[in-house]
Formats: C-alpha cells, structure tokens, sequence
C-alpha cells in the first residue's frame, strides 16, 4: 500500500497534477468550434431557423409511455460484471453524475437481485402476517390499496456501496464509487398499520421479511423499527413499482441498509427472536481487524459526494462553478455539508438546495472560480445527530479493510490544471 | 321530530369520520390466513431448531446429491467453481490480511445452512429440493467442514446443537464507532497527507473515457472477453491459432426450437449464455462440435437425466425436475438449432 501512495509535499502535489491530459486544451478547442459553427457551419444554430422549427413533430401517444430524448441515451444503469459470477444476482449502479435534483426516475434506480426479477401476476400475489399475531391474514393487493395511504421521500442504498474501495482507490467513475444509490417518493401503508390489524402479541419483539422471487430473501427485524417508519409500499414516484423494485410490493425501512427493504414481499412472521438468516450472517455483517464481526448493522451512517465535478463530468470551462453533490444519512437529516479544496486541511461551508428531507438524499451546492488550479476537492457532511462523516483512515483505524459494507468516508476527487477529474485518497 | 335532509347528510359525515379515527384493527380488511396456507409458506428455521421439518439426512447419502445438483458451482469439494461461491474451508482466516468467509469459517449457525439451501439453491432451481434432501445435503456440507462425522444422522431433534465454529465471533452492532471532529482550518499537515490514485484498468469506463484500457460493460461481454483472452494465452503455449467462430446467417428454426427458447431462458441459460461451471456455450461452436456428433437423442437425454462429461455436471433437466420431459427437450432443439 504504501508504495502506490505518493507524499504530497507541495512539489510533489503540482507535479502530480501536471501530469494527465491536457483537458482544458480540449475544451478551447470545442469553444472554437462553436464559433465556426455560429459563421453557419450548423444550419440548426442563429441566424439560421433549425430543422425542427421548420417541420412536424411526432403527434400523441406516438410513446404511449415516454422515453428520454434519444440525446439522453447515455443516461443509464451499469455494472462492474466482474464484481459478481452472472448478472441474476448482480447489481447495478445509478448514473447519480447525471440526474438532477433529489428523485432518481424510475427506471434509474440502482438494481440488486439474488434471483433476478420476477415476473408476478399482481392479482396473484399475497402478503401473508402470522407468527405471534392473534389473527393471521392474508392481504390481496387490493386490500393493501384500501389503507389509508402514505407517501414519503427516502433513500434506498446498498450497504456496499463503496465497499469495493477498503484497500485503495479503483473505481474510475462516480457511477461505480456511489452509485447503488437511489431516492424515491415511495406510497404505501405502515406495516404497523397491517401488524395492528393481525394483532400482535406482547412476545412480538421481532419479524421476518421474506420475498416471492427465487432467493426468497429474508432478514430479521426489530420491532422497533417497524414501530417507527417501515412501510409496506406498492408505488414509486406516482405509478407503481417496477419490477426491478419489487412490483408489486416490498418493504422499506428507511435509512437502513437497502437488503432490509426486502422486494416482492409475500410474508411477515412474527417472532421473539432473530432469525440470523443467510443475508445477516454470511452476507451483511462486518468482518473487524481482529476476525470478528459486527452484526445487525442496519443504519446506512452520514455520507455525501461531490457529483459535480467529478470524474464523468470534468471542468471544461475556467471561471464561475457551481460546485454540487448529494449527502444523506439514515439517522435522520442532513444538517450541512462542508467543502475542502486542499485535501481536507481547511474546509468551507457550502448550502443546502431544494428539499432538506428525514432520510432523503439532498443536495448541496458552493458557488466559486476556478483558473485551473489543482484541487484535492472533498464533502463532509453532518447529520443532526451530530455524526460528522468520518475519514477513512479513522474507519480503517476502527474497523481494518476487510469490512466490505458501510464505507462512509469523506471521498477526494482529484481535479488537474486540464480539469480532468480522477478517484484518488487521501490518508 | 322532522329532520331536514341536511342534518341527514351531517350525521352521516360524522358517522364516517369518526371511522376514520378508530383504531386500526377495525379496518377489517385483509381474510384470515388458514393453517394450510401458512404451512406451505412457512419455511423459516432459527438457531434454536424452530421451523425445521421432521425428518434426517446424513453426509453419506447427501454426496451424491451434492455432486449431482451443487457441485457444478460450487465445486466437488466445496471449492467453488470460477466466481462462485467457496462453501469449505477458510478456518483461521478471519482476521487475516484475505479472509477466507465460509460456511465453515463464518457462519454462526447450522440451521442457516438448511434454512438458506431450502429457500435459494440450487441457483437455477429454488425450492425445488425435497426435505430429506436437504438434510442429506446440509449434513454433506457440515461434514465437508469438518463440523460432524460422515455417519452422523442430521435431524430435526439435533440441527439446533450442533456448534459453528464462529458461534462468537458475531457482536451487535455498536456504532457510531468514529467521531469526526468538525474542523474547520488546520486540520491536517499539508505536507505529511498521502495521496493513492486510482488502480487503472479495473472500471468499465469506455462511455466517457475514449479508447480506456477497461474490462467489458456487461457480464456477457465479460465472459468473452476472459473466454478470448484464455484462447489467446492457450495459443501462445501450444503456437496454434485460436479457433475463431465462423459468425453465419442464423438459420431457421423448428417450431419445437421455438416453443423451447422460453425454457432455455428460465431453466438452461444461466449456465448456457454464459459458459458457466463448465456448461458448452450457446453459439460457441468448438464447444459443441463433438457434442453435436452425439445426435439429438443422445443429448435430449443426457439433458433429462443429467450428465457428467469431461467439462463439469450437467444436473438433469437443469435442475429443474418440474419442468416436463417435452419442455426440456425443446429446450435441447433450440440449444442445438441456435448452433447452426
Ligand atoms: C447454477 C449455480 C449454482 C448451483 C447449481 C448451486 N448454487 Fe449455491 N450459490 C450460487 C450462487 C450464485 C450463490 C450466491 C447467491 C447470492 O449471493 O445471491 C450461491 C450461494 C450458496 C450458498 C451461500 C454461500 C455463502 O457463503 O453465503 C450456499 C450454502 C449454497 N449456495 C449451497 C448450495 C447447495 C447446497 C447447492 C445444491 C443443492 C447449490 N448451492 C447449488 C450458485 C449455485
Ligand atoms: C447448473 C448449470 C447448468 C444448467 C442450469 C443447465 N446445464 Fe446443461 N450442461 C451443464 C454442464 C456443466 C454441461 C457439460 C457437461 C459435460 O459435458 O461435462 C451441460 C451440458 C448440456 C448438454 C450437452 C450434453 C452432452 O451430451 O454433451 C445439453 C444438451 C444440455 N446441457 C442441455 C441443458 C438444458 C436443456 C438445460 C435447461 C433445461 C440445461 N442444460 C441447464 C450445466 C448446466
């Protein structure tokens, strides 16, 4: 480890940087060509009238379900295949450099199966509650959509997100660092709701959620989380789930690690005691320096990353920059993020943007100038909690490399003089 | 005493409100679970024995098993096949520089193992094992770990006492374990911070970085990439050139090939696409050149009884032991007519 690593004394630092290539050479080259391209080498650009001001369009329901502009086609979920054996129990990440505000469209939201998607018939789905309950039931779709329903804003994350970054720095790109990351407006109705009207019994202190598809994926609850926010839900940024997300129905423990937000759900036991299932014994715990493990690891802690820049979206221009990046905690809000430009010597405090919401993602911005200088740009968020995100050496302090899961620390782009952006750490 | 139609509609709107307000046990939506229904969904196991099936199995009998339906992944021996998951071996690692994380090694309890087998494996084919079988496999799989004797009868009664290795090696959660001082200047030495960049090569990056030297974007991609990669390293051992497949105008298909694809899609193509635990690749010619040779019969069979070749195990029907005999050999025509 230690010979990959470079000292940064301040020579080293611009000499490291001077390095790369020559980005912002690149990007004059493309304002030039704008120019040649306002003297009419585009007939779409002033004075000229564009092609399509000068014809029809394409009428109604010519997309009975819409589609991103064919522009946009880069916009997509992607994986690292050699990460798992096939792509059935595989997962993808969001392009969070690209999408705006705090909602991740549907068809965005990062994917995680252990069986592939299922293809359930909503007329033949059921949600079973029974264990120790006075009155086991039995709910058809519809009678989960006669509840009075609820809708709230949460983010949904893989604990492993950045887990593949214990050791060192290899993801090349924001997608692959972050990206099992997502944050919907989620409709549904409180499993307490449901509990309450099975009846549970005093000895209740545990549940069991389990899904339809092939994995039957289960983990074990607290009872009291159920009593403070789990919802059961059947509907994502106002239509219904899609099947990658759990069509018709999943879980959702909100703020807590994404595999407790258990997809396609079809049952809830009630018990006294932990199962100590598969996916929170073999999967899902977090192996320690000293070989044991923490386990029952469910709060996703305070984290945040700058989306822009980043390595998919250089600075390709000198002068004004809005600096922005998302943070999130599943301890509750977001209270502010901080920025570092010098590898988290000093730090600034940047603004919150938009919605600031109880386990959302939300966004941050810095307004400032950049004349090309190096930057070792960083975010540090803090929670009202009162949680600071941590460094990763303080992590690795505590809990060595060999954790995998909840890797929150505080991430370093690196930006060069050409503008260009790279994944680097600083420890 | 005359009441007005208003007051009618007044009262009734109270009636309704106050419903909404009343507890929620009185929503009397949802219809009683039947003791049958919930038996036949109910397939959770605890630590202390809770949910298991009557019933006992041992090692003995669960080898053969095990080799038929498991080992193709996850290795005769518990090895684990390519990227598969390693089920033996690995005590003593944990806190070594690369852990090794095994049923053995790792986890806590023995009736994780029948309750994980029973509700997930094998891959292709979930809860498609009989109860008795997964009590012969489960023992198979302890006793490969050396956690109980190759005789030891497995049962219902004793599941719950038999002691992982890593029982204790679990503690719950007691974070937040870091506190992060929120400084705001002079936080660090400028001149003692350590800087590693990024590893290259390991990200799929080509949809911004033109030209990057990075692995495929998709798992199929991948494996070609790998599979290419090895006849190249081959070639240059044994000097010869590698066999590049012919790509040919896809010919038509029979109506059986047809009706077949959608099995080969649910049942055959998680190892087939792929090429994975030693299954002949769909569309890899030199994989199937001797094997078409055999004649469609011979094949059809070998894929309803399962087959153990000189490249892995081909578990019969794929696993799949509910799909019917004409299901499978559809499959088998449409695997074979994809290949010409
Ligand atoms: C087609 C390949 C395949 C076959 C056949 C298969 N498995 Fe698996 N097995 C997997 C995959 C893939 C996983 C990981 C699944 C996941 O993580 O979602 C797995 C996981 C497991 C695990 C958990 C490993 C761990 O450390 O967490 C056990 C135990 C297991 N399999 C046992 C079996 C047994 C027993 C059989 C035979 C009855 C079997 N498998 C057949 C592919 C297979
Ligand atoms: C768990 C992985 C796996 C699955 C699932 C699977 N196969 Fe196979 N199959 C194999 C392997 C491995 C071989 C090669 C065995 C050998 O020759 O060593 C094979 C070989 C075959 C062969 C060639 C047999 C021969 O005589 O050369 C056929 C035909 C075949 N499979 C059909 C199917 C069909 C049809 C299905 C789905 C119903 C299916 N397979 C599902 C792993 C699998």
């Amino acid at each position: 480890m230690q010979d990959a690593s470079e000292h940064l004394t301040t020579n080293d630092r611009r000499d490291f940087l001077r390095r790369g290539v020559s980005y912002v050479a690149g990007a004059a080259a493309v304002g030039g060509a704008s120019i040649a391209t306002a003297s009419g080498l585009s007939a779409n650009l002033p004075p000229n009238e564009p092609q399509w001001g000068r014809q029809l369009g394409t009428g109604v329901v010519e997309n009975p379900y819409g589609l991103p502009s064919r522009h946009e086609s880069q916009v997509v979920r992607r994986t690292v295949p050699w990460l798992t054996a096939e792509s059935i129990s595989s997962i993808s990440m969001s392009p969070i450099q690209d999408l705006k505000g705090i909602i991740t469209p549907n068809g965005l939201v990062f994917e995680r199966y252990h069986a592939g998607v299922p293809d359930i018939n909503p007329d033949e789905h059921r949600l079973m509650i029974h264990g120790l309950v006075d009155n086991p039931l039995i709910f058809t779709m519809e009678d989960l959509m006669r509840f009075p329903s609820v809708s709230e804003i949460k983010f949904i994350e893989c604990p492993a997100n950045g887990g593949m970054e214990w050791r060192g720095p290899q993801m090349e790109a924001l997608q692959f660092t972050h990206g099992m990351l997502s944050c919907c407006e989620w409709t549904g109705v409180p499993l307490k709701v449901l509990l309450d009207a099975a009846g549970i019994q005093t000895e209740g202190k545990w549940i069991l959620a389990e899904g339809a598809d092939g994995a039957h994926m289960s983990r074990s609850i607290p009872i009291e989380k159920i009593l403070d926010d789990t919802l059961v839900v059947y509907a994502q940024n106002g239509e219904m789930l899609r099947p990658e997300q759990g069509y018709p129905l999943r879980l959702l423990n909100p703020g807590w690690e994404g595999n407790t937000s258990i997809k396609w759900l079809r049952r809830i036991e009630v018990g006294d005691k932990p199962w100590h299932h598969r996916e929170e014994t073999s999967k899902y715990t977090d192996l320690m320096e000293d070989g044991r493990a923490r386990r029952f690891t469910y709060v996703q802690e305070c984290n945040s990353v700058i989306t822009s820049p980043c390595p998919e979206n250089p600075i390709r221009r000198k002068g004004f920059l809005e600096i922005e990046g998302l943070a999130w905690t599943g301890r509750g809000k977001i209270k502010g993020v901080d920025i570092s430009f010098d590898g988290g010597v000093s730090w600034q405090p940047a603004q919150l943007k938009g919605l600031v919401l109880d386990k959302a993602l939300t966004r941050f911005s810095l307004m400032t100038q950049w004349q090309g200088e190096p930057w070792l740009i960083q975010s540090r968020a803090y929670d009202d909690s009162g949680y600071v995100q941590p460094t990763l050496a303080q992590l690795r302090e505590q809990r060595g490399v060999n954790s995998i899961y909840h890797k929150n620390s505080i991430h370093t782009w690196q930006v060069a003089p050409t503008g260009e952006v790279k994944n680097v750490q600083i420890t | 005493m005359f009441k007005s139609p208003k007051s009618i509609v007044a009262l009734t709107f109270a009636v309704s409100c106050a419903a909404g307000l009343v507890h929620a046990q009185d929503y009397q939506i949802g219809t009683p679970a039947t003791a049958l229904e919930i038996a036949g969904w109910d397939i959770d196991i605890r630590p202390d024995g809770k949910g298991l099936p009557v019933g006992s199995g041992n090692a003995i009998d669960g080898e053969e098993a095990y080799e038929m339906v498991c080992a193709s992944c996850h290795g005769v021996f518990g090895e684990g096949e390519g990227r598969w998951p390693v089920l033996v071996g690995g005590e003593g690692t944990l806190a070594d520089e690369r852990p090794v994380k095994t049923v053995g090694s790792y986890w806590p309890y023995a009736s994780t193992l029948f309750d994980y087998i029973r509700r997930a494996m094998p891959f292709t084919a979930p809860m498609s094992l009989s109860d008795q079988q997964v009590y012969d496999i489960t023992a198979y799989v302890l006793y490969m770990n050396d956690i109980i004797e190759e005789d030891f009868e497995l049962s219902q009664q004793n599941l719950a006492q038999i002691v992982m290795p890593n029982e204790d090696g679990f503690f719950v959660d007691d974070r937040p374990d870091v506190q992060n001082p929120r400084c705001m200047s002079d936080c660090a030495d400028p001149d003692k911070l350590m800087m590693k960049g990024s590893l290259a090569g390991v990200t799929p990056i080509g949809h911004f970085v033109e030209g990057a030297d990075a692995p495929a974007a998709s798992h199929s991609g991948q494996h070609d990439l790998e599979a290419s990669k090895e006849a190249e390293r081959k070639a240059a051992i044994t000097g010869e050139e590698p066999a590049v497949a012919e790509a040919s105008e896809p010919a038509a298909m029979s109506a059986a090939a047809i009706a077949g694809e959608s099995t080969y899609k649910a049942a055959c193509g998680v190892c087939h696409t792929n090429g994975l635990a030693g299954a002949p690749k769909v569309g890899d010619a030199s994989a199937w050149v001797e094997r078409l040779q055999q004649g469609n019969d011979l094949l059809i069979s070998h894929a309803l009884q399962g087959f153990a070749g000189s490249t892995g195990y081909m578990p019969a029907k794929g696993g799949r032991a509910d799909l019917s005999d004409e299901a499978v050999t559809n499959a088998v025509l449409f695997m074979v007519e994809s290949q010409h």
